[in-house]
């Protein structure tokens, strides 16, 4: 596959918000919220139940937006009265809650905040909610753009990385349904490792699966070297960097995983062909490793869209 | 498959360590005043960044004060704990702010001075502060951080207990920490929810809460990582459960139908009634929504027999994402010490409920403790611990 | 003058609270601000606040008379002009 630059000048893709987000509402929210909102409530359309059972949710800085907005009004107030919206709506779990207070969902609730593996952990806490019983989990991953309080580029030494926002969500269901049924077959955290690509082999082995068995290999990552490394072994033609369509934003592996779903549940693919198993690599940070494997057979866990 | 919690370690306002918490409990000893940094009544952590840089023992970096906090309470809990591929391990931590006392302080100076300074803006980010403990404790693989404003704390020990139980880790060590930030102290006070002296918790008269800062961390363990390690229990996490008010961003709903849900799932989880509980450590801010939404909730699960309850936000402050786990490390020295905790500054009971909370550390019976956590979203968790 | 003074308040309230689908003219002088009226909520009424104090120079310091207060446009000119006529 030839790698491609992603165009500076993309601009995110955003629904008509007004359509899942009353006004009143709306108005407090910055990208980040309205993104994971509308992805949520189209979740809910899309699949059959009127609640989830939990909702989950990745997000490795947050509310930016609304932080950097009360640090700005800190100033500005120097000392005077301060408005205190921006501070409200500032803490990482808002989105989660929001989508709770929105939904009158009662259930367990829960927000993960661990740089690039955000989403992956959010993603494994699904899965265990449905092994303790739960049937239907809401789980994504969300971040938005907002740089000028961090310096990703610093920390995944590229100077020249797009930083962009994005959102993804999904409906885990321990319930199989008709249809498309995708199989989330494991999801790992790892952090703070040095062999990643030995990491990854372990993970497939312990799911009783082979790297052959791996059709297709979504992949972000910052560091040539492992790069020249994950292409050795499981070779260019089944490599694909998610980040040509996204951007970077650390929990854009849930990105991956919905067009890893997207490729499983339209086979044969017209330009990856008969695709039965993906493993979304995510090294975006170099030292910390997310894997998410999919597929098409099924057995415990599945996704309904 | 039991949950055991074999380690504590704990620094707040009233204490560097677990010993010295428990004494200024027994001594009815607040750590909250009038900071002469913030103009306002908090409990701070009696030691500055260069102290807690020597006492941690780490080179003249630029840490967040969230690390340097997490530190010695981490330190304290894991003890002689050593890594052992036997034995899968994992670090939760939580926070609120992260590297944000650092973030504000080069973003005030970037702006105010037109500088443009990005070192250590990197470590901002929650899950950077918790990957520098892990670096510190020499863990890897399994480190997460939890983020859920007031519950955090109570949240990471909960996913540690339920990581355990789903036999996906056999040891975790679980906390959250918590620093003062000019970002949390302006916004609550943007909030008008401060009180100008010290929090008197479930008061008719309580005015509002007063912030804190702190971090602790308790080590759980199953029985086959016990076998290898040889750590004593001191105390059984035995029910969890997590809960939305879905009511207000901030306020809580007036029966507290989020905390009744928690407590109420928490019990059954720990496979108990109610009558079995001995001592609640409430979360009790000193607020006039919190107190009051709270008891609503503890009358709705209680009925006319509850039991001894307090908040000991009164000694602490509210530390935020550290609280849940402070208070987890204060139910385990009430297990152990066999005695009920304090609630400081209480007179006259609330009109609406005529509730009143234990005002002495008192010895007595303690078999099952209950602690309560919630924070803004509506996030209610509950955490019940069991006399070893 | 007192309508100028409404007037403002109007322009101040949508542009502070982010009411972008408002015009000026869709809030009645006596229309009630919070529950069934505009529908504001507890975190607007502390931007109300914060609004009367760093725009008009008023304190209100007390939720009871915050209630009172910023009921509708007309209460809060009502107020402006009694306190600031205090200070003359």
């Amino acid at each position: 596959m030839v790698k491609k630059d992603i165009d500076p000048s993309s601009v995110l893709l955003t629904p008509d918000y007004a359509e899942f987000i009353p006004a009143m509402e709306r108005r407090r929210m910055s990208q980040v919220q309205k993104m994971s909102i509308a992805c949520a409530m189209d979740c809910l359309h899309q699949s059959t139940i009127a609640q989830p059972d939990a909702i989950i949710v990745g997000t490795s800085m947050g509310c930016s937006i609304n932080i950097k907005n009360f640090l700005d009004k800190i100033l500005e107030a120097n000392n005077g009265p301060l408005s205190p919206t921006s501070f409200i709506v500032s803490t990482h779990n808002t989105v989660a809650g929001q989508i709770a207070l929105l939904m009158k969902n009662h259930g367990y609730n829960m927000t993960y905040t661990q740089n690039s593996l955000s989403f992956e952990q959010s993603l494994g806490d699904a899965m265990l909610c449905c092994a303790e019983g739960l049937k239907n989990v809401l789980v994504g991953g969300a971040d938005e753009e907002e740089d000028s309080l961090y310096n990703m580029r610093e920390r995944l030494k590229n100077d020249k990385v797009l930083l962009t926002s994005g959102a993804s969500f999904f409906i885990l269901s321990n319930i199989r349904r008709q249809g498309n049924a995708i199989n989330l077959i494991d999801v790992g955290s790892f952090g703070l490792i040095k062999n990643t690509l030995e990491t990854s082999l372990d993970f497939l082995k312990a799911n009783n699966t082979t790297d052959l068995e791996i059709d297709m290999v979504l992949y972000a990552m910052s560091e040539k070297s492992k790069l020249n490394e994950l292409t050795s072994f499981f070779g260019a033609e089944r490599l694909f960097d998610y980040q040509e369509i996204t951007g970077t934003y650390y929990t854009n592996s849930a990105f991956a995983m919905n067009y890893a779903v997207d490729i499983l549940s339209n086979r044969p693919h017209p330009i990856f062909g008969e695709v039965k198993t993906v493993l979304v690599y995510n090294n975006l940070i170099p030292e910390n490793l997310g894997l998410i494997l999919l597929g098409t057979k099924n057995e415990q866990d599945e996704i309904a869209q | 498959m039991k949950v055991f919690v074999t380690g504590i370690g704990v620094i707040s306002a009233v204490g560097l360590n677990a010993r010295e918490n428990l004494h200024s409990l027994k001594s009815l000893r607040t750590g909250i005043h009038k900071s002469a940094q913030y103009k306002v009544m908090i409990g701070e952590v009696p030691l500055n960044n260069e102290q807690l840089l020597q006492i941690n023992d780490l080179p003249d970096e630029d840490y967040s004060r969230t690390t340097l906090l997490a530190l010695p309470a981490a330190k304290e809990a894991w003890g002689s704990n050593k890594n052992d591929s036997r034995i899968r391990t994992g670090l939760i931590s939580s926070t609120s702010v992260g590297g944000m006392d650092r973030t504000e302080k080069y973003y005030f100076q970037s702006q105010v001075n037109k500088t443009s300074d990005n070192y250590s803006l990197m470590i901002h980010d929650n899950g950077r502060t918790t990957e520098k403990l892990a670096e510190e404790l020499g863990i890897s693989g399994h480190i997460s951080t939890i983020s859920t404003a007031c519950s955090s704390g109570a949240n990471s020990i909960m996913q540690g207990a339920r990581l355990i139980e789903g036999n996906i880790l056999d040891r975790v060590i679980a906390g959250g920490s918590e620093p003062l930030a000019t970002f949390d102290i302006k916004g609550f006070n943007s909030l008008n929810i401060y009180d100008n002296e010290i929090c008197k918790p479930f008061d008719e008269k309580r005015m509002g809460l007063n912030l804190g800062e702190g971090a602790a961390f308790v080590v759980l363990e199953n029985e086959q990582s016990i076998s290898i390690t040889g750590n004593k229990p001191l105390c059984i996490l035995c029910g969890w459960s997590n809960a939305t008010d879905a009511f207000h961003q901030t306020a809580s709903s007036p029966d507290g139908k989020g905390a009744y849900l928690a407590m109420k799932n928490a019990l059954a989880k720990a496979g108990i009634s109610p009558d079995n509980i001995n001592y609640i450590n409430a979360h009790g801010t000193g607020t006039g929504n919190n107190d009051l939404s709270e008891s609503m909730a503890l009358k709705n699960i209680f009925g006319d027999a509850l039991p001894s309850f307090s908040s000991t936000k009164g000694f602490t402050g509210h530390t935020l994402a550290a609280a849940g786990a402070i208070e987890a490390v204060y139910c385990t020295l009430s297990l152990v010490s066999q005695a009920t905790l304090p609630n400081l500054n209480f007179s006259n009971p609330m009109s609406e409920t005529g509730m009143m909370p234990e005002t002495q550390f008192r010895p007595a019976k303690i078999d099952y403790v209950l602690s309560n956590s919630f924070g803004f979203g509506g996030n209610c968790t509950c955490l019940i611990f069991y006399k070893y | 003058m007192t309508q100028d003074l409404k007037n403002e308040l109007k322009r101040q309230i949508i542009e502070e609270l982010n009411l972008e689908d408002m015009k000026p003219g869709d809030i009645k002088d006596d229309a009630p601000l919070f529950g069934d009226g505009l529908g504001l909520d507890s975190i607007d009424a502390l931007e109300l606040v914060v609004l009367m104090e760093k725009y008009h120079g008023v304190k209100i310091t007390d939720e009871e008379v915050g209630k009172r207060v910023l009921a509708s446009i007309n209460t809060m000119a009502e107020f402006i002009l009694e306190e600031t006529s205090k200070t003359k």
